[in-house]
């Protein structure tokens, strides 16, 4: 009787060993192909170089893939005490499975039956880090559990306790005790106190439910669970734990999520992917030198924030409706170098990069470009006369158009420069009628905009998507009197070795002739003067500057880009989803009120403290106060004057009745023409037929 | 049958210890998952290297892959560069999609070391000592859009001190075609008509004014400077030209210790036609050829 339960045992035992034998044998002989080879040294994840990116300061302003792995000496003990009381208490008697933390994590799980308890050690965990996908499969476990195994033959405890360290996600974007000390606490790993060790040690378990910037009770509570861990594990006493409890946690700061400057280095980074490769940018422990001016961006954030919150509070909008967004670029017209580029409100709410997107309307802003077109090829001049009035434009044989003006109001005889300056829809549609939309095109194009044209009349209405990047390149061809210079983000890029891999090299083009563009300068200086744009000034900014603002229908965009003699800025406004932008006592916003306060808000903080810098007149070029009715030089009975600025062989005449030997204003003191910009002596020549 | 049944248990004993041995080993030693550790640690090398410290790893080859790339290309344009020997060799390189760049010391190299006034005709060598005077002219960036060329003297943040403006279409006859050309006269295409001895050249040379003189021959130094001997001088009409009088070339045929050279540049217009005619090579007709006293061996000339 005794020897057959005997024999029944032993062959029970037998068969379970040779079953649990040829289990695993098969589960090698099917996974081998797919287990990984292991490494020489467990540090080579984090041998690899940040990438950085630097402002045109020479200050980082984003590091890409930094880690900052430490030895074990340079973590307190306390933290790898705490850590190996909380997820492996055995871990340096096992062998990279813990078969009681395993048999009692199976016996949890069929009790609750469902997958509760892990029963994971370090070493598991590690191998998982290192090699595996973070999905629930039973496969992968047992991969894991096998080359946890390996790792435990291969490298000593410490080394594994120390990629473990340095590996582990503690929350907040941290990667490894470090980055996680420095983080939560502003402090190196190796000054943890007993407190904030143990409380590290509980968020790579729950990193987003423990962590302390979310939910500080929970971390807390998390935190005594792990000092209970510690004095089971023999750790520390009690009476430690107390004292622990009783301490301050000194809790850093939480940092700031949304960095001024993240749509700048998004674009960047975007815009070197595309041309190099992602691994390029992020394996690569390149430094990327960028145009970004941090203290201009900080401000043109600040402009945006500030004048958002108050269309916010005008629009009555609430925290669960649709916010207005922004976008605001700022070149420097000397170089093209794009020193601030906002691509909305917030980062961290939104990453769409409105800043460089071209799916907005350019409205009005768009009536500089058609004017500069009129001005080249129809012979006309800031002082040529326009009937401004209600008008059927032919689009086909059987197509009309009728465009109108803002609140269907009408000037009848105007010049040129306060049509602009008005902003009338009227005389742009008229001007693009008779030039042709391809001639406005090619003009365009000249211009450095690359976004698609469509060939019609309602360009004259800005009726065509553009980005802000190009508005503000656009118009700093104005700016620099007929000089193109592609705008650009990065400067140098060198490797980690200080060589040079890229660098940008400024090359201006002479788009038009300095005489043909300085009249268009003068009448867009009288939209900030005097006309739809005023509001820059009554904003306080004083700096010589022109403009234009740009609404579209229905207000759904709000535009205003301008100039200075340094800087050109263009600042959008609108929804994302293309709504009107009506405030809560039913009034549109319009390129004046929601646009144009940022450019003015922006350039004067910008541009304190800087002297104001006026625009050079080029020569061949004059200035002759006229009648703003009927373009006749201007004499004493003119009651309706307007200086304007034309080429010298544009001829003005007198009124019919004038006695040409009287009532002339003078301009001799006006200032001398001068030539100071980057290409001074660039020939006229070199404006290129086509691009 | 006792022996059998005693042999029989102690199977079953053997086999109960051995499992009891076993399971003590592993529960104190660890044996087998040591066992299946090592035996991985074995055949490690044979298996694949997957998994993200690869996949990390590979990312950085790849990284350090295109950064080599860009500095093998960028070390070979440098080179490329800096082995130019003449700015007729630099503006042949150009053309709008690649632009040239060649050092301060390269364009001074090419500026002054290659014979030919050049002072009027792109840069002043006075404008130069201007340019440099802020030291911070590092390199020349030379690009040509559509029909011009735009010669950038840039300083240390490639921003151009200065920026000089050529016709492209104006360069077939601007003296910066100067070009060395390795061989002798009859080879770089000079008839034999048209060319003389220096002896018989110099004495061409004397009957123009000085002025002239300076500006059709290249600086005698350049010559002494290099130990190069002039041997003969050269003079041709461009072929296919569409402008009158047609431009007209001088050949400056010189002898190293070891190779034969010829200096070729355009003749300034005003000269060219008061040069051909000074010349005066009778022309043979070919049915006059075997007259000539060379026949056809011009070996000797040199």
């Amino acid at each position: 009787m005794n020897r057959r339960i005997f024999e029944k045992i032993a062959f029970s035992l037998f068969t379970l060993v040779m079953a649990f034998s040829l289990l695993g044998f098969g589960l090698y002989v099917d996974l081998k192909d797919d287990l990984p080879q292991l490494p020489d040294s467990l540090d080579k994840i984090n041998l690899s170089l940040p990438t950085e990116i630097y402002s045109s300061q020479g200050n980082v302003i984003k590091v890409l893939g930094q880690r900052h792995p430490v030895t074990l000496d340079e973590i307190s003990p306390r933290f790898t005490e705490a850590m190996i009381a909380t997820e492996d208490s055995r871990f340096y008697s096992h062998s990279g499975v813990d078969h009681i933390g395993l048999t009692r994590a199976m016996l949890r799980n069929i009790r609750d039956m469902r997958v509760s308890q892990g029963g994971s050690t370090i070493t598991q965990q590690l191998s998982k880090n290192l090699f595996f996908s973070f999905e629930r499969k039973w496969v992968r476990k047992i991969k894991e559990l096998m080359i946890a195994l390996q790792i435990e033959a291969t490298f000593s405890k410490d080394e594994i306790l120390e990629a473990y360290c340095n590996q582990v996600y503690f929350g907040s974007g941290a990667y490894g005790v470090e980055d996680a000390s420095l983080i939560y606490f502003g402090k190196r790993a190796k000054d943890l106190t007993l407190l904030q060790a143990a409380l590290l040690a509980g968020l790579p378990n729950s990193p987003n439910n423990a962590n302390p910037f979310n939910n500080f009770e929970r971390a807390m509570k998390r935190t005594r669970t792990v000092l209970n861990r510690m004095i089971s594990s023999g750790f520390i006493s009690p009476i430690q734990m107390e004292e622990a409890l009783e301490t301050d946690l000194e809790l850093a700061p939480r940092r700031i999520q949304s960095n001024p400057n993240q749509y700048f280095i998004q674009y960047v980074i975007s815009k070197l992917e595309k041309e190099y490769g992602k691994e390029f940018v992020h394996f690569g422990g390149l430094k990327i030198f960028t145009t970004l001016d941090a203290r201009l961006q900080k401000f043109a954030q600040q402009a945006v924030t500030t004048h958002m919150k108050s269309l916010d509070k005008r629009m009555g909008s609430n925290e669960d409706e649709e916010i207005l967004q922004a976008a605001v670029v700022a070149l420097e017209n000397k170089t093209g170098a794009v020193r601030v580029l906002v691509g909305g409100r917030d980062y961290a709410q939104s990453q769409f990069n409105r800043a460089i997107s071209n799916n907005r309307m350019a409205g009005s802003s768009f009536k500089p470009i058609v004017y500069l077109a009129a001005m080249e090829n129809l012979g006309i001049s800031p002082a040529t006369v326009m009937k401004d009035e209600p008008v059927v434009l032919n689009i086909s044989e059987d197509k009309t158009w009728e465009p109108k003006n803002f609140n269907d109001e009408y000037f009848g005889d105007l010049i040129l420069k306060r049509a602009l300056m008005k902003s009338l829809n009227v005389v742009s549609a008229k001007l693009v009628n008779d030039l042709t939309p391809e001639r406005v095109i090619k003009t365009a194009r000249q211009m450095g905009i690359t976004s698609p044209l469509g060939e019609n009349l309602s360009l004259a209405l800005g009726a065509t998507g553009v980005s802000p990047l190009e508005m503000a390149g656009a118009y700093s061809v104005i700016s620099n009197l007929g000089v193109l210079n592609e705008p650009y983000l990065i400067d140098r890029i060198e490797d980690f070795r200080g060589n040079t891999l890229y660098e940008h090299f400024y090359f201006g083009v002479q788009r038009f002739s300095q005489k043909s563009i300085y009249p268009l300068l003068d009448m867009m200086r009288g939209v900030v003067e005097e006309g739809t744009g005023r509001v820059i000034r009554r904003m306080g900014f004083r700096h010589p500057a022109g403009g234009k603002t740009g609404t579209t229908n229905d207000y759904k965009d709000a535009w205003f880009d301008g100039f200075t003699k340094d800087l050109s800025v263009s600042v959008w406004v609108g929804y994302d989803s293309n709504n009107s932008m009506i405030d809560r006592n039913g009034r549109g916003l319009t390129g004046g009120s929601a646009a144009a306060p940022i450019w003015g808000y922006f350039m004067k903080k910008g541009l304190r403290g800087k002297n104001p810098a006026n625009f050079p007149v080029p020569e061949g070029i004059r200035f002759v106060e006229v009648d703003s009715e009927t373009g006749y030089i201007a004499n004493i009975s003119t009651k309706k004057t307007m200086k304007v600025a034309v080429k010298n062989d544009v001829v003005l005449t007198l009124p019919p009745t004038t006695d040409s030997t009287r009532g002339f204003f003078s301009f001799e003191d006006e200032p001398e023409p001068e030539q100071n910009f980057p290409t001074n002596n660039r020939p006229e020549e070199n404006v290129l037929p086509e691009l | 049958m006792k022996k059998a049944g005693i042999l029989g248990n102690l199977n079953g004993i053997v086999f109960i210890v051995a499992l009891l041995v076993i399971f003590s080993l592993e529960i104190f030693g660890k044996v087998i998952e040591r066992g299946v550790g090592h035996y991985l640690k074995w055949e490690n090398h044979t298996r694949p290297q997957l998994g993200r410290i690869w996949e990390r790893d590979r990312e950085k080859i790849v990284a350090q892959k295109k950064i080599e790339s860009i500095l093998s290309n960028l070390s070979t344009q440098e080179q490329s560069s800096e082995s130019i020997q003449s700015f007729k060799e630099l503006f042949e390189k150009l053309n709008p999609s690649d632009p040239q760049m060649v050092s301060r010391k390269k364009f001074l190299q090419l500026y002054f070391e290659f014979p030919e006034q050049l002072a009027n005709k792109m840069v002043s060598p006075y404008e130069l000592l201007e340019i440099d005077s802020n030291r911070d002219w590092q390199r020349v960036l030379l690009t040509q859009l559509g029909e011009w060329v735009t010669i950038s003297f840039i300083n240390n943040q490639n921003f151009p001190i200065r920026e000089v403006f050529l016709s492209a279409e104006g360069m077939g006859e601007n003296p910066l075609n100067r070009d060395i050309f390795k061989g002798t006269l009859e080879e770089a295409g000079f008839g034999q008509a048209s060319i003389l001895t220096i002896v018989d050249f110099m004495r061409v040379m004397k009957t123009l004014d000085p002025d002239a003189q300076k500006d059709l021959f290249p600086n005698p130094y350049w010559f002494f400077s290099k130990n190069y001997y002039v041997v003969r001088v050269g003079v041709k009409e461009i072929e296919g030209s569409d402008v009158y009088p047609p431009p007209v070339r001088m050949g400056v045929e010189y002898q190293s210790d070891f190779y034969t050279e010829v200096l070729i540049l355009p003749v300034p217009a005003d000269i060219s036609e008061n040069l051909l005619s000074q010349i005066e090579i009778p022309v043979y007709d070919e049915s006059a050829e075997d007259l000539s006293p060379f026949g056809d061996y011009q070996g000797d000339l040199n």
